[in-house]
Formats: C-alpha cells, sequence, structure tokens
C-alpha cells in the first residue's frame, strides 16, 4: 500500500503513474532513457526538467551470477521413470521434485572437464538451440518401473524451461585483491601475489538496485530484462542487504525465448563454472526523487577494497574505492598504483539498456506495479555454527630463533637444547629471513659446511595467525614439510607451527 | 621492434650462443622472457625492426631455430568483454577501448610464454598456441614477415 500511496501523495502534485506511463507507451510516445543518458540530462538539465522529460530510465547489468539456474520439465518417459540422478551433457542436474522435473544449478560441473564445462554451459546451450544428452538413474517403482534413461532434447522438447535465478543483479561488490605470495584462483577470478591487480564486479551507476536504492517501484511482479527475453522480479534475492547497499533480486523468465548472447556459461580456474546473466529493470520515473536517484554517478558509489587472500568470513581490507576509480582501470592501495580490471561486462551492460529501451520504445515491453516491494531492513546474518574450528594462533608457539651471522655449532646445540627441529632465522627487527632445520645441519656436518647461509631455506612457506589451521596443514602436506614459521603483514616472526601441533588437535 | 622467438635445443643450451649474436652484431635486443632448462629453451626477444633480417641469420647460421611468435590467439565470438585479462597482462597489451570492447594488440603481446591471461577468460576466449616440436634445429623454412 505505501508505495501507491507514495506516488498520489507528493505535495506539488509532480508525480506520475504507471498507468499513464503504459498509455503512453502504448501509443508510441513515452519518452525512455538509459540509466547513462539520464544522468548526463540531469547534469545538463537538472532534476526538475529531467522528471518532466523523462517517463521510464532503463538500467542493466552483465556478471557472473553464481545462483543461477534453470527449471526444466521432461515430460514422461514410456515407460515412466521417477528419476533419482540425472546429467545434462555429463552435468549433474538436482531432482529436487517428482519424477521429470530437474534444476539446473549454473555451477554444477561436469566431472570430465571440471571448471571448463557446467550448469551454466548447459542452459547457454539449450537457449541456443543445441542438443543436449540426458542420461538419467532411477530405482524404479510400481507406477515408474524405469531404472535408466539415456536420450537427447532441446529446448523444443521441454515443457517448461524456466531461469530461475534466487540471486542476481548485486547492488554492488567488493574490489579483491591478494597479498599473499602466490597466486590464488578465486570466484573473484585469478588474483596474482603482492596486490598485483585487482578485480571488481558491478555495473556500478548503471545497475538497476543502485537507481533505485530504496526499491520504490521494484518487488514483486516487476517485469525486468531477462537473459535477452522478459522475465520478472519475484522477491528479493538470497544474502539481500538493504542496510548496506547489497540488495540482490531473485528472478524467473521463459528461458526458451532468451538468448544465448545475454546468458553464457562461464569457466573459473580452480574455483568453478557460473552462468553470465544480462538483467535490466526499467525504472519509472515516478517523482522527482526517482529522477534525482538515476541520476547516481560512479564517483558516488563506493565498495570495500577485499583481500582474498585471507581465507575468512571477514577478510581484511584496504579501505575504500569508487566505481569511477574501478573503471579508470587502476587504483591506489597504501600509496601503490595497482592495476584494476572487471569480472563484469560494461559493454553487455549498456546493452541490456540500450535493447530494454527500444522495446519500451516499440511498445512491445510495458511497465507493472510490484505487487509487494522489496524489503529495505533485512539482516543478511552469518551461518549459526555450534562447533569452533581452529585456528593458526591457538596452536601456535614461541619460534626458536637465530640470526644469520651465528656459527652452525651454536645451532646444532640450540637444536638440542630446546629439543626441536626447526630454527627461524630472524633479521635484528625480529623479521623472517629463512630456517634450518635438524635436517640441514646434520647436511653441513656431513658435507663439512660450515656458514649458516650455505645450508638455510630462504624460501621459506610461512602460515597466518588468523588462518585456519585446516588450510595450514594442507600447506605443510602439499609443499612436504613439517613446519610453517607465523608470521604477520611485515614478515615479523610471530611463532611456529609444526605438523606434530596440528595432528595432535586436527588427529591426523 | 620486431618480436623473435628463439628456439634452442638440447646441444646448444650450454653454448652463450645469444650472448655471440648480440655482441657480434652489437644489436640491442631486449630479452622479454626465457624459459631454459637442461633439455632446451624458448627466448622471446625485441630488437629494432632494421637488425631484424641480421639477427635472424646470424641465429640460423648457428643452427638455431628462430621464428615470429604469434601464439596468443582470441576468438571475438566467444569474447563478451567482460575485461578479466586486462590488468593481468604484464605488457599491457590488452585494454578496453571508450566503447568498453576488449582490444588485444598482437604486436605487444609476449606470447605463449606468458599465457597469464588464458585461464583467466571466463569465456575461454583466449588460447595459447605452443608452437610445434622444440627440436627443428637448421629449420630455415620459417618465413619472417
Amino acid at each position: 500500500m505505501a508505495l501507491r500511496e507514495g506516488y498520489f501523495l507528493s505535495k506539488e502534485g509532480k508525480t506520475r503513474t504507471i498507468e499513464e506511463i503504459n498509455k503512453k507507451i502504448r501509443k508510441g510516445d513515452a519518452q525512455v532513457l538509459t540509466a547513462e543518458e539520464m544522468k548526463k540530462l540531469v547534469e545538463s538539465s537538472g532534476v526538475e526538467v529531467a522528471f518532466k522529460e523523462v517517463d521510464v530510465v532503463t538500467t542493466g547489468t552483465f556478471g557472473a551470477m553464481c545462483s543461477s539456474g534453470a527449471l526444466v520439465n521432461l515430460g514422461h518417459s514410456d515407460p515412466p521413470i521417477k528419476i533419482d540422478q540425472a546429467w545434462l551433457n555429463g552435468v549433474k542436474v538436482c531432482h529436487p521434485g517428482a519424477a521429470v522435473d530437474l534444476f539446473i544449478g549454473a555451477t554444477n560441473m561436469t566431472e570430465k572437464q571440471p571448471y571448463e564445462y557446467g550448469g551454466g554451459h548447459v542452459i547457454q546451450d539449450l537457449v541456443a538451440g543445441k542438443e543436449v544428452e540426458l542420461r538419467a538413474m532411477a530405482y524404479g517403482t510400481d507406477c515408474y518401473p524405469r531404472t535408466s534413461i539415456k536420450t537427447t532434447i532441446t529446448k523444443d522438447d521441454l515443457n517448461q524451461f524456466y531461469l530461475l535465478n534466487f540471486r542476481n543483479c548485486y547492488q554492488r561488490y567488493n574490489c579483491a585483491v591478494n597479498s599473499s605470495d602466490e597466486i590464488i584462483y578465486t570466484y573473484m577470478n585469478k588474483l596474482l601475489p603482492r596486490l598485483r591487480n585487482a578485480t571488481f564486479s558491478g555495473a556500478g551507476e548503471l545497475n538497476p538496485l543502485m537507481n533505485d536504492p530504496d526499491y520504490e517501484t521494484m518487488g514483486l511482479g516487476t517485469r525486468i530484462f531477462l537473459g535477452g527475453g522478459q522475465g520478472y522480479i519475484i522477491g528479493e534475492g538470497t544474502q539481500h542487504s538493504p542496510k548496506n547497499l547489497n540488495g540482490t533480486l531473485m528472478v524467473k523468465g521463459d528461458a526458451k525465448k532468451m538468448s544465448p548472447e545475454f546468458l553464457q556459461g562461464a569457466s573459473f580456474s580452480k574455483y568453478g563454472t557460473s552462468m553470465y546473466v544480462g538483467l535490466g529493470v526499467p525504472i519509472p520515473i515516478l517523482n522527482e526523487g526517482l529522477a534525482k536517484k538515476t541520476a547516481i554517478r560512479d564517483s558516488e558509489i563506493f565498495t570495500d577494497i577485499v583481500d582474498y587472500s585471507v581465507p575468512r568470513r571477514d577478510r581484511p581490507k584496504f579501505g575504500q574505492v569508487s566505481y569511477k576509480e574501478l573503471k579508470s582501470g587502476s587504483i591506489t592501495i597504501n600509496g601503490k598504483k595497482v592495476r584494476v580490471s572487471s569480472l563484469s561486462s560494461l559493454k553487455m551492460a549498456k546493452k541490456v539498456a540500450k535493447t530494454l529501451k527500444s522495446w519500451i520504445e516499440e511498445g512491445t515491453f510495458t511497465l507493472t506495479s510490484p505487487i509487494e516491494r522489496l524489503p529495505n531492513n533485512t539482516v543478511f546474518k552469518p551461518m549459526r555454527q555450534t562447533e569452533e574450528i581452529p585456528f593458526v594462533v591457538s596452536v601456535m608457539h614461541p619460534a626458536v630463533t637465530c640470526t644469520e651471522n651465528e656459527a652452525i655449532r651454536a645451532i646444532a646445540e640450540r637444536i638440542v637444547t630446546k629439543s626441536v627441529n626447526h630454527i627461524v632465522v630472524v633479521d635484528e627487527d625480529g623479521k623472517l629471513r629463512g630456517i634450518v632445520t635438524s635436517w640441514d645441519i646434520t647436511r653441513a656436518m656431513a658435507e663439512g659446511k660450515k656458514a649458516l647461509a650455505d645450508i638455510e631455506s630462504r624460501n621459506v612457506i610461512t602460515a597466518k595467525p588468523d588462518e585456519p589451521l585446516e588450510i595450514a596443514s594442507k600447506r605443510m602436506a602439499q609443499h612436504n614439510i613439517s613446519a610453517l614459521p607465523v608470521i604477520d603483514i611485515e614478515r615479523k616472526v610471530l611463532g611456529i607451527i609444526t605438523s606434530e601441533d596440528v595432528s595432535k588437535l586436527l588427529g591426523r | 621492434m620486431k618480436r623473435i622467438l628463439i628456439r634452442v635445443n638440447e646441444e646448444q643450451v650450454s653454448e652463450p650462443i645469444v650472448a655471440e649474436v648480440i655482441i657480434e652484431y652489437r644489436i640491442p635486443a631486449a630479452i622479454l622472457s626465457a624459459h631454459i632448462n637442461s633439455k632446451g629453451g624458448e627466448i622471446i626477444a625485441e630488437v629494432p625492426d632494421e637488425s631484424l633480417d641480421t639477427i635472424v641469420n646470424a641465429f640460423r647460421k648457428r643452427g638455431v631455430t628462430v621464428t615470429v611468435p604469434k601464439l596468443i590467439e582470441v576468438d571475438s565470438e566467444k569474447c563478451f568483454n567482460c575485461g578479466s585479462c586486462v590488468a593481468l597482462c604484464p605488457v599491457e597489451a590488452i585494454s578496453l577501448d571508450k566503447d568498453c570492447t576488449v582490444q588485444f594488440d598482437k604486436e605487444k603481446c609476449v606470447g605463449s610464454a606468458c599465457s597469464i591471461c588464458v585461464d583467466a577468460c571466463p569465456a575461454r576466449a583466449i588460447k595459447s598456441i605452443k608452437p610445434n616440436g622444440a627440436n627443428h634445429a637448421g629449420n630455415n623454412k620459417v618465413k619472417i614477415s
């Protein structure tokens, strides 16, 4: 109800209704601008003029949206089968309902080509009209006796083929960097060590939710551009977090009428598969407030620079950055220039907004009033965990250290008196220089080497105090070593963890 | 500047061929990447346009394979212009134009010796083409364009 009241109660009477706009659309004289054009108009002519002249602003985004998928109904085979497990082009799909309904999740991968081909690609292939191989198994019942089936299908063979995305169109997203010494592969793509690159996602000032941040015009029933066809918002997306401008959308649409250009399978090395979704929302300019809101610029939209090398829920941040800076190609972190690139396609986002504009101008797309607006006060909670997991800091103990100018004999004695296997080599500031093991000392004796510099390992694999112990433990196994010095961000040695500590705690 | 791919075999690895050629012909070649072990190796170098023929012939006289590398290919049909690859490229061979279209500069690209962008392309539109076989020393058939 609040929505309707909002339309009519403006004191100056400076409002227009969706019905009025639709009348204009049908007559072919609605004024439609893309979000890009609207910003320029407001800048040059002001909000008042923009409100008077513009009926609808079209927005758009095109990015990797992992919580996407498609619901398909296959129709019944003869004899009928109640599918228990099913694969489409080798991608395992869910069977959440009755006999022949399947849900293709964008992130499910093939076993044959993990990370390369997944549910997103299957959906794209189906949308493109390609034949897809179906393989299914069942346990067999009296009413559904069949236990296996193999066939090929196209979208025309399906009864329903609906895109059903439970979290799309993030209002804004993090900028990702990696402060560790190794390349990491994440859902924010490949991140080079020591902040050598940054990635970001989202269309910034073109994003649908950013142009209507109070969700005045959006909610259940809003007709939208989805995957090159028409779809609907069916509510807030999962993890919708409006208070900190991290709103999301849940959407559906008839995938049979979509286009493979706007729905593309994607591969993220060592992370998984996903799907790029083109999504655009028309924003009716019902009042001056909306005209002003749709004028938002990239320079006003900020996001956090997040360190993805720390595998925790709350990752460390390097401050904030605007979408204007992000789109410029480089940002500054701690005084250092870091090149940044986008994960989502700005070119395609603009194409979405332009296509939606042309549909409205042609009269093939009319606007709808939402039946229920998106919530603007919900909170995205963390998972309730009933078991604590150990972190490096909980098992780390003080490291036995030495400096580079000490004699090997002194170090050998220290290994005996302290009964340890690892001596950490530090400089005068306590910063990590290398590591020496009892084996290195033994070898030095056998080979008659006298200088520490000849035997210490300088390429030291390390751990951070706030890392989960399991991850540090995996690193030890991966490099076939039995201890990790624990260091802080300035490489100061805080302590050491050994495989013995880990096995005591994790029982392996 | 012209870019060349110098490929040495197992026997040539221990000889200072690149150094010899640079000293003898006084050509300021910039080594962009080098991957060498006891079995052979690949070196990508940049040389001034006017020295190209001289340096190619000098290497070939010593039995070393020299080609002009064209080792990264971008499938513009598959590319959906996200631009993920842009900031990864160490030689800034990839950029976004005014239209937000990804532009790939083959002249600047270091080729398959780098390949840093290949596994970062969500559309899998970038392919690294390994030159066939590293063992045809003395092959003079490759035409320098």
